[in-house]
């Protein structure tokens, strides 16, 4: 009897071919100030920690360091205080699908990937590396969006944001305090909350970047949202097509784009690399029936 | 021959907290200045004492995007003006915040061939001189070229 499986873009891809080989490590003495430095110069969310034989001892996120931030932990304390062991890892030929299964069952943002004949770690794996290659598949696709527009009109039912997306946002008001913010961060596991005027109109978002950069420029907890938050907001039409907001995120550097529907002051949701890489298809579905991937 | 003898005591500095647009600019002012390209500057407190080193390397590698390898397959679409939106994004980002905070630095009487060794091994271009924390000079890879082998040019 035929077995169906589901087949989607990663199908086949293995991690070898997603991850990052430049792992950024620190040893366990290296201060929380100078391990900000390496997470903002690198644009990472997390460093690799090693003991002192340069042996991986754990890793530390920008969630943990806004952690010490909660905890008014001062800036030269170690990461080796902070760090979260053992590191959770995959390897190079393991299958991408089966890596990204892991991320959510272990509710983690990277998986260190180790060699396969010793402890040393060669990559890194996050959602934004996944995304990246899922949109050059895409992108080199014969039914690729670039490709379908020079003949219009487009055939293919293209995924839209709004399928996507988080239809729900966590939303501050510009004088509430940065402490709220972060309870609210832990407790939702996001990357930024939205900022709103008292008109209810956004304004600004506050990130984890902003909140660690807060923390070594010196503001205290209980600074206000408005003093550190980033604005504009950039945000999207929920209707645009994924594969553009994709593109956008990857392009720009950024990790979520905030989803309008009818007006840019009606956020209705947010886009996440971690929303983009779960559902494992760039622009359409055509590579969840049983398309053979050639590529 | 000794550090004291080749360092450059004339040198521009940049200051922890200038934004990463300010720091820029000085090193635009500081290569017209010098009417040579000043890739790297040492950071320095109000003290005077080092705190940093900030090369141009760290400001590229700040501001490329991560994925700037699917930019380079992108036909379809002129990535610059994202690239500006970029740049936008990055001025809350101080000096202090992308610099080298660990320096390897040289003692005024550091020898010019142990000075050698330590650029070569590890492929440093620039060394400040210090005594204590206080900076009093810097050595460039150039001036090392030059006094070890001026046997070649004379």
């Amino acid at each position: 009897m035929p077995v169906v499986t589901n087949k989607s873009v990663l199908t086949g891809i293995i991690v070898k071919e997603a991850m990052r080989r430049n792992v950024v490590s620190l040893p366990l003495t290296t201060s929380l100030n100078t391990s900000i430095n390496y997470l903002i110069k690198n644009k990472i969310n997390a460093l690799l920690v090693t003991d002192e034989f340069q042996r991986p001892a754990g890793a530390v996120s920008k969630t943990d360091i806004m952690g010490a931030y909660y905890a008014d932990l001062p800036l030269d304390t170690w990461v080796g205080d902070i760090m979260v062991s053992p590191l959770i890892y995959c390897y190079p030929d393991d299958g991408l699908e089966t890596a990204l299964d892991s991320m959510l069952k272990n509710g983690i943002h990277r998986l260190f990937v180790r060699g396969s004949n010793s402890e040393a770690i060669v990559g890194i794996l996050a959602y934004n590396d996944v995304v990246g290659i899922l949109y050059r598949y895409c992108h080199a696709c014969d039914r690729s969006i670039a490709k379908a527009r020079q003949t219009s009109p487009d055939q293919i039912k293209r995924l839209t944001v709004k399928e996507v997306m988080t239809p729900r946002i966590s939303a501050f008001q510009e004088s509430d305090l940065l402490v709220g913010i972060i309870e609210r961060l832990y407790e939702l596991q996001f990357g930024a909350v939205l900022v709103k005027d008292e008109q209810k109109k956004p304004v600004g978002v506050v990130s984890k970047t902003d909140l660690i950069l807060a923390y070594k420029h010196g503001h205290p907890v209980t600074s206000t949202a408005e003093s550190i938050m980033n604005a504009p907001v950039e945000s999207c039409d929920e209707k645009s097509l994924l594969n553009d907001a994709i593109r956008q995120m990857l392009l720009k550097d950024i990790q979520r784009l905030f989803v309008h529907a009818n007006t840019k002051d009606d956020i209705s949701g947010v886009l996440s690399l971690t929303d983009a890489a779960q559902i494992r298809s760039g622009s359409c579905r055509a590579c969840t029936s049983s398309r053979l991937m050639t590529a | 021959m000794i550090a004291r003898d080749v360092m450059q005591t004339n040198f521009h500095t940049l200051e922890p907290h200038l934004t990463i647009g300010e720091a820029v600019n000085r090193f635009k002012n500081a290569s017209q200045a010098e009417k040579k390209m000043v890739f790297g500057m040492m950071v320095v407190d109000g003290q005077d004492q080092l705190v940093g080193i900030l090369s141009m390397f760290d400001i590229l590698l700040f501001v490329q995007p991560k994925h700037a390898h699917i930019w380079s397959e992108m036909d379809d679409m002129d990535p610059g003006y994202l690239f500006d939106e970029l740049l936008d994004r990055v001025k809350e980002v101080q000096v202090a915040d992308i610099m080298t905070t660990e320096v390897v630095t040289i003692a005024p009487d550091n020898h010019l061939i142990s000075i050698a060794d330590i650029m070569i091994k590890q492929h440093i271009r620039r060394l400040p001189v210090t005594e204590g924390r206080e900076v009093i000079g810097i050595v460039y890879v150039s001036d090392v070229f030059y006094h070890l082998l001026n046997k070649f040019t004379s």
